[in-house]
């Protein structure tokens, strides 16, 4: 019934519109634009204030004939439709930000110590870096997984700690150590999107 | 096999079981005739090849293929720290100057392959030179970024002397190319000696600029090359590996293309480099290249760009420190090609024999990695 | 559910699958015209699709070949003048093997190598120390005519001995059928099928796996962690319900040995040499391995690759407290002195595997590695060292029912 009533609604707006285009007059509602690209395409707000189109093929202040006049009326029907199908959320883009902005320093405090032996309680002058240049032939996307260092199925975490150990002759970090988080999060960022391909790696 | 109609379905379990298990008979088989039955060259490059101490399998071995006319050794990328800071390096750089000199004809002379040391200090450097003064044979050094960057190569002259230099042997024209310069990125970042060797020291950093010979080191290069007639076997000693192969990681010389339109009229060329801590073997027209191991650590294999003729070794099994590890032997033909030996620690030694390259990798092929390397 | 409950709980699914297993193992051996049914406790802690995944198809298990086989087995006859038999160095009583640095075979001939255990040598990869064999019925066949063990001079007087004693002649034709059963290939078939009985598992320390936490001590405990972890010992002493043996069937050099002022070079050369002139005869590596000098070479007696000179197959460590002395040249008296050598990263050689560093315990965590090897221990094995159990009385006893690990705990619960 509501979306009805809505279709209604701005059928009757655009009816307005067109109607006012006839009498040769800049139609109701659109506007001129330059910011997108510096084009003074034609644009076309919705009623409810924040909807625009963009119609491609018509200059601002140019009058549409009918059938395309219908036409745009379809797409801002069809985009006034998507925006509704969209739950209300909770999250800003000011959220994201701080979300990529926080991962982001993680990811790069990860990298520090991935090439600083010392921040990573090394004894030896071997950092990870020396054999895993960015961080190759650490494929994080593959764990839990068998190691043969340990006989067991291990986890990420655990052979970070077997490296520092080993190799680098340091003491092992508790798993929940910043540094830690901090190097698993520089690892996993350089494997993203790489498809699984067991026993490959 | 049995008859259909007495297959039960314990019967057909064991039989699927049996043909998996003889399956894997069969492909282990298979492999080994694909490399056993091709050639008498086959033969050769799969034969044991002579490593350290036991050479008496080369003096016996019936070698269908001519003789090499000489051999030399490599010891490449020791990256020693001070012994107060890391034995590991140290002792492994020892171990490979014993088996060098546990070699049985010794080898003619023996290349430092460089990055002798890991940060370019005068006492890393030094220390090298202690170790390598072991050696018994003569010894030809080439610098790498690690010796270079700290001082600008100044501690590198006054104990090894110039860093491009040439020398004739056995009819073989031999060049050792400084291939490790930079652009200069440091100036403007105002870094310090030690900040620019570190950044040169990580493999992975993005901020320094890609290896080259640059114009200086071409114009040397294009000298020397003048004195030689074209049918004059040449051997060049690269710190870089004198190609393109992983750029992000300096796998990489930025001019490669200029020095081989230099040597593409020769008529024999082969190119010795290091840098690349692994199994590498390309060829471009008459050019052979093959990459040393070093004797501190192997580096992964790049995620693109590896050499087609290039069969990568296995990946290396960090609880064992010298595995990956090693250091090799280069037997020199008359016409100048080569067979590589890369004699790793913990593995069988590995072979690149010439007639692998001569047929672009159709015959004599060395053993290929079951497991993938990266 | 408490804990108690929950732990009986898994032992008891634990017990139902061997049964289970044990049934339906008749009836499966395709390669028997007539189904044959071999029962077996298959102990806990040892997978029991993986003992039957390693019965070869051409020696199925049967009541009567692994009776034969174990008499075979304790039979002195088997050697030149009848004072030595499989059991003189594989012995029950010191968990099959002898308790001495090296084995003595007839007239008291000393070899060069430490017998190892036959417990669970089923599930090795390759035979003997250097595994210059793949198979147990292959290693039956080496120390019959090895000099200085059971010392025949042929494997055709082999059979012709057994041939000889009435009462194996019907055994054998009972068990293999055919105008001719007695044959050396026979032989071996009944002494590796009886072998595949002497199963290992059953320790507190599977007891404390399967979920008791009360089945070690503390400092057992303690010692598992270290095993794990600091001590370095699990990468290669391989332990994990896939593969529950204590080894990864891998060889290493450790150093043991090669602290003798020998020229290995000129002995590995020496080896080269015969394999070029094809003298690298089975019989000839067989010697070979037993001689004092070239037994060091190790692994490169086989492969004749540099890197496997003084290198030798990773011990397992069930029931180890029962073996000693130690390494394969008998040379380390006690675990403790065996913990001390890992301690201090081995013998330093030219070939030293990679994997073998200084470890810096303390003499605290060296006790705990020592009780954590001591809850190895079979429970079976134990009982059938002090002679509680016995496994035959003689070549007649005709007892068919192979006893194995038929008290085990797991059972009872």
């Amino acid at each position: 019934m509501r979306t009805v009533k809505l279709f209604l609604l701005v059928v009757g707006i655009l009816g307005i519109a067109l109607a006012a285009a006839s009498w040769d007059r800049p139609a109701a509602g659109a506007q001129e634009s330059k910011a997108s690209g510096g084009s003074d395409r034609l644009v076309v707000q919705l009623c409810d204030g924040e909807t625009k189109l963009e119609i491609a093929d018509a200059r601002a202040g140019e009058v549409l004939p009918p059938e395309k006049a219908r036409e745009v009326a379809r797409r801002m029907m069809a985009a006034y439709a998507e925006q509704q199908a969209k739950q209300v959320s909770k999250w800003t883009a000011r959220d994201r930000l701080t979300w990529e902005r926080e991962q982001k320093r993680v990811i790069e405090e990860g990298y520090k110590l991935f090439h600083d032996w010392k921040a990573l309680g090394g004894t030896i002058g071997i950092s990870c870096d020396m054999c895993h240049p960015d961080a190759a032939a650490t494929h994080p996307e593959t764990y839990p997984k068998f190691q043969t260092q340990l006989k067991r199925v291990a986890t990420l975490r655990d052979m970070i700690n077997w490296c520092i150990e080993n190799p680098m002759k340091g003491k092992p970090l508790p798993p929940d150590d910043p540094r830690m988080i901090a190097l698993e999060a520089y690892i996993t960022s350089t494997r993203k999107g790489v498809p699984l391909e067991p026993g490959k790696h | 096999m049995w008859p259909l109609k007495w297959k039960t379905r314990e019967r057909e379990y064991r039989r699927q079981r049996e043909e998996f298990f003889e399956a894997v008979k069969r492909l282990n088989r298979r492999e080994f005739m694909k490399i056993a039955g091709l050639s008498a060259a086959v033969f050769t490059a799969k034969q044991i090849v002579p490593p350290h101490s036991f050479q008496v399998v080369d003096v016996v071995r019936a070698d269908p293929q001519e003789k090499p006319l000489f051999r030399f050794a490599y010891i490449s990328d020791t990256h020693l720290y001070e012994r107060e800071l890391n034995e590991r390096f140290v002792n492994a750089a020892l171990r490979a100057v014993r088996d060098v000199n546990a070699l049985d004809p010794p080898p003619d002379f023996v290349l430092f392959g460089g990055d002798l040391a890991q940060l370019g200090q005068p006492k890393e450097l030094e220390l090298g030179k202690q170790i390598l003064s072991e050696l018994k044979v003569p010894v030809k050094m080439m610098v790498g970024e690690h010796d270079w960057f700290l001082d600008m190569g100044e501690k590198w002259r006054e104990l090894f002397g110039p860093e491009n230099y040439s020398f004739d042997h056995k009819g073989v024209h031999f060049i050792v190319l400084m291939s490790v310069n930079e652009k200069d990125f440091w100036t403007e970042r105002k870094m310090t000696p030690m900040e620019r060797m570190l950044t040169v020291a990580q493999l992975d950093n993005p901020i320094q600029s890609r290896f080259e010979v640059g114009e200086e080191g071409r114009e040397w290069l294009r000298r020397d090359l003048a004195r030689v007639s074209k049918d004059t076997p040449i051997i060049i000693f690269s710190h870089s590996p004198l190609y393109k192969y992983y750029r992000p990681w300096n796998f990489w010389t930025e001019d490669a293309e200029a020095i081989h339109e230099m040597l593409f009229p020769f008529r024999s060329v082969t190119v010795i480099h290091g840098h690349t801590h692994q199994l590498l073997t390309h060829r471009i027209q008459n050019i052979h290249f093959h990459g040393m191991l070093s004797t501190a650590w192997p580096w992964p294999y790049a995620p693109e760009g590896l050499p087609k003729l290039t069969l990568p070794m296995e990946r290396p099994d960090p609880f064992d420190e010298a595995d990956g590890t090693g250091w090799g032997t280069v037997d020199v033909h008359r016409d100048g090609y080569v067979d590589k030996h890369y004699n790793l620690w913990s593995r069988n030694p590995i072979t690149v024999a010439k007639a692998y390259l001569e047929s672009w990798g159709k015959e004599a092929i060395p053993p290929a990695p079951e497991f993938p390397p990266y | 559910m408490n804990g108690g409950d929950m732990r009986r709980a898994k032992l008891l699914a634990l017990g139902l699958i061997i049964v289970g297993f044990g049934l339906g193992l008749g009836g499966t051996r395709a390669t028997s015209s007539v189904p044959q049914k071999f029962q077996i406790r298959i102990p806990l802690g040892i997978p029991a699709d993986l003992w039957e995944m390693m019965i070869p198809a051409d020696n199925p298990m049967t009541e009567a070949k692994v009776a034969l086989g174990r008499d075979l087995y304790f039979d002195k006859r088997l050697s030149v003048d009848n004072t030595v038999s499989c059991a003189t160095c594989h012995d029950p009583r010191f968990a099959f093997t002898d308790g001495k640095p090296v084995s003595e075979g007839v007239g008291g001939k000393k070899g060069a190598r430490n017998a190892p255990t036959v417990l669970n040598a089923m599930f090795n990869e390759e035979q003997f120390w250097d595994g210059r064999v793949k198979t147990l019925e292959e290693q039956v066949l080496q120390p019959l005519i090895n000099p200085v063990e059971m010392a025949m001079p042929s494997h055709e007087a082999v059979v012709a001995k057994v041939r000889g004693i009435p009462e194996y002649a019907q055994r054998f034709r009972e068990v293999f059928g055919g105008p001719n059963p007695v044959t050396i290939e026979n032989i071996a078939k009944a002494i590796a099928a009886f072998e595949r009985t002497l199963l290992s598992g059953d320790s507190p320390f599977d007891h404390f796996m399967a979920g008791d936490p009360k089945a070690i001590s503390e400092a057992a405990k303690r010692g598992w962690e270290l095993f794990k972890g600091k001590a370095r010992c699990i990468t290669c002493h391989e332990f994990n319900p896939s593969s529950p043996f204590f080894t990864n069937f891998k060889y290493h050099n450790i150093g043991i040995g090669m602290k003798a002022t020998r020229n290995f070079e000129a002995l590995a050369r020496q080896i080269q040499q015969m394999a070029q002139e094809n003298r690298l005869t089975k019989e000839a590596l067989d010697r070979l391995a037993l001689t004092e000098g070239f037994s060091e070479l190790g692994r490169f007696l086989v492969t004749r690759q540099p890197k496997d000179v003084g290198a030798f197959k990773t011990s397992p460590l069930r029931d180890i407290e029962l073996t000693a002395p130690y390494m394969h040249d008998g040379s380390l008296k006690t675990l403790r002195e065996v913990i001390d050598f890992y301690d201090k990263g081995g013998e330093p050689n030219p070939n030293l595997d990679g994997g073998i560093v200084k470890l810096n315990l303390t003499e605290q965590e060296k006790a705990d590695l020592e009780e954590f090897l001591k809850s190895l221990t079979s429970d079976w094995v134990r009982r059938v060292a002090r002679g509680e159990i016995k496994l035959a009385a003689g070549p007649t006893s005709g007892n068919p029912t192979p006893t194995v690990a038929r008290d085990s705990r797991s059972s009872r619960r």
